[in-house]
Order: structure tokens, then sequence, then C-alpha cells
């Protein structure tokens, strides 16, 4: 409707309908990004809550055995043996792209270097609640990978959603309308020549006739 | 780069076990200035929050989750286990994209 003010003549029509070609083209390209970000949404969120279901699981198991440890040792005990605790925990963070937005992935290393405490006067809650913390910490690199991979890409298909909504709901028909319009328009004025040539053509023949029957009566006379 | 866990006491205690460092906090105001400090660490690749104290400084990391790259901000349950009625990832994807999954 905005763009009836345009004047109907060919050199629109013709803009327009390259208009027309050039959002079709995105919407397509669109659509196809929107499907490709789904469809590794779809994959990573299956393995993302798999993964924070494992991690929860092991840390509330690393959470009891902690617990037990600081009931037989007390806390200032454990503190000073978490301190004693020589284990390096590397990440390289490193990233991927899908579609323009970039992914994170992360590897974590451990290096440890023991023994980093006497066994002596240490109940074996202390190790297995370390074992625990290691392993909710291996689990932990992947699921921060998971984690904010999915939300970064569920916000990127939402944002390609309303892009393609945008072209399929309002701009793309927007511009068919126009442009039937003004074909409408064109078509209506060559029909308005035609008749009008019609016209002229019947006056000028009724002229030319009377001018003869003119001639000979004036001739007759 | 590194982790680094923000928590309650027992929380960091726990991971400090598998040698990752931390800082315990009590209140919002302490959480918002050890995130911050935090996020300005070039060697911290993680932050380890635990989902209590990321709730008090919910909108912080809202902002932060989306827009920038490096570190990384997992949520995990504390010592009493995971906040009830908390969305899942699932439900957090399903809001954000309005469509079911």
């Amino acid at each position: 409707m905005e763009q009836y003010e345009l004047a109907p003549t060919k050199t629109n029509l013709i803009r327009l309908h390259e208009d027309l070609k050039f959002a079709t083209l995105g919407y397509e390209l669109l659509d196809q990004k929107r499907n490709i970000l789904v469809v590794e949404l779809l994959g990573l969120v299956d393995q993302a809550v798999d993964f924070q279901s494992r991690m929860n699981e092991e840390l509330q198991k690393a959470y009891a055995t902690l617990q037990e440890a600081v009931l037989r040792m007390g806390k200032i005990r454990v503190r000073q043996i978490t301190a004693a605790v020589n284990i390096d925990v590397d990440i390289r963070l490193s990233t991927r792209r899908v579609m323009g937005v970039t992914l994170p992935v992360v590897d974590t290393e451990f290096t440890e270097n023991a023994p980093y405490f006497s066994p002596v006067g240490t109940t074996f809650r202390v190790d297995s609640s370390l074992e625990s913390f290691k392993a909710v910490l291996q689990l932990m690199g992947k699921m921060a990978e998971l984690r904010i991979s999915v939300l970064r890409l569920a916000n990127e298909v939402r944002k390609t959603i309303r892009k393609v909504n945008a072209l399929e709901k309002i701009a793309i028909p927007e511009l068919e309308e126009t442009v039937s319009y003004i074909q409408n328009r064109l078509e209506e004025n060559e029909r308005d020549m035609f008749v009008l040539m019609k016209m002229v053509k019947k006056r000028l023949e009724e002229k030319k006739l009377q001018n003869i029957t003119e001639k000979e009566s004036g001739r007759s006379h | 780069m590194k982790y680094f866990a923000i928590g309650d006491e027992d929380t960091v205690l726990g991971f400090g076990m598998a040698g990752v460092r931390g800082r315990a906090v009590r209140d919002s105001q302490e959480a918002e200035r050890v995130f911050g400090a935090a996020l300005e660490d070039e060697e911290i690749g993680i932050i380890i929050i635990t989902e209590r104290i990321a709730d008090m400084i919910r909108p912080v990391i809202e902002r932060f989750v989306f827009t920038e790259n490096f570190p990384l901000i997992v949520e995990v349950p504390d010592w009493r286990g995971p906040v009830e009625g908390r969305p899942g990832i699932r439900e957090l994807v399903n809001s954000a994209i309005g469509i079911s999954l």
C-alpha cells in the first residue's frame, strides 16, 4: 500500500520485479539458514541435557562425600589438605562457527603432581570426594561448551525466524501487491488507448464520409 | 586458561580440592564484585557459579551469556541440590525461539 505513490510506469515495474526477485532469494537463503541452525540446535540440546544430568549427579556425589569428610576431620583440616592438593586444571578454549554464530569448544586437561598430602590421618572420603570433583570438572568443560552453544544458537535462530517472517509476511506480499497494481494500471492504460484509437478512427471515417457526401451533393447542385 | 568458582564456602572448598581457584561470596554485592573481577582476569576461561548466587545477579549474567565470547559461565547446583522450578536447557531454548523442540 505504501508504495502506491510510485508512478505506474514500465521502468518502475521492471525495478520492482528485480526487487521481488532479490527478496525471494533472500527469503530462501534465510529459510535454509534457519533450518540448518535448528538441526544443529536439536542435536546439541539433547547432548547438553544429557551432560547436565550426568554432571549434576556427579556433583551431588561429590558434595555428599565432601560433607562426610568435613564431618570426620573438621573444616579446617580439610581446608589444609585442599591447600596441599597440587592439581593443575588447564582448559583450552577455541571457537567454531556455524552459520556466522561463534560457538566455544572446550578441552579440559589435568596435570597431577602427586602425592599431594599424607594419607596418615586422612579419611578415604577426602580421596573419593577429590575424585568426584575431578570427574565433575571433566564433565563441566563439555557441558559449558554445549550449554553456551545452545543458548547462542537459540538466540540466532530467534533472530533468523524474525527476519524470515518479516520477508515472508510483509516485504514480499507488499512487493507483489505493488507489482500487480502497476501491471493492472498499465493494462488499463493500454485498453484506454485502444478504445481511444478506435474512437478516433471512427471519427475520421465519419468525417471522410461526410466530406464525400458533401462533395457529391455540391456537384449535383 | 583456568576455571574459577564463585559460590558458597562449601562449594568453593570442594572445587578447590580439584585445583580450582575460587571465592566464596555471601550477598549480591559481593557476588557482583567478584564476578566483575573474574571477568577482568584474562587467565579465567570458565566461571563456575552456583545457581543460588547466579540468581542474585541474574541480569548481569544474562547480559553476558549472549554477547561476550569468553569466559564461559556455567551454573551448577550447590550442596543443597538444584533450585526448584528452574527452567532447564530445553525450556530455555523453547522460550527463546518460541517453538517446542
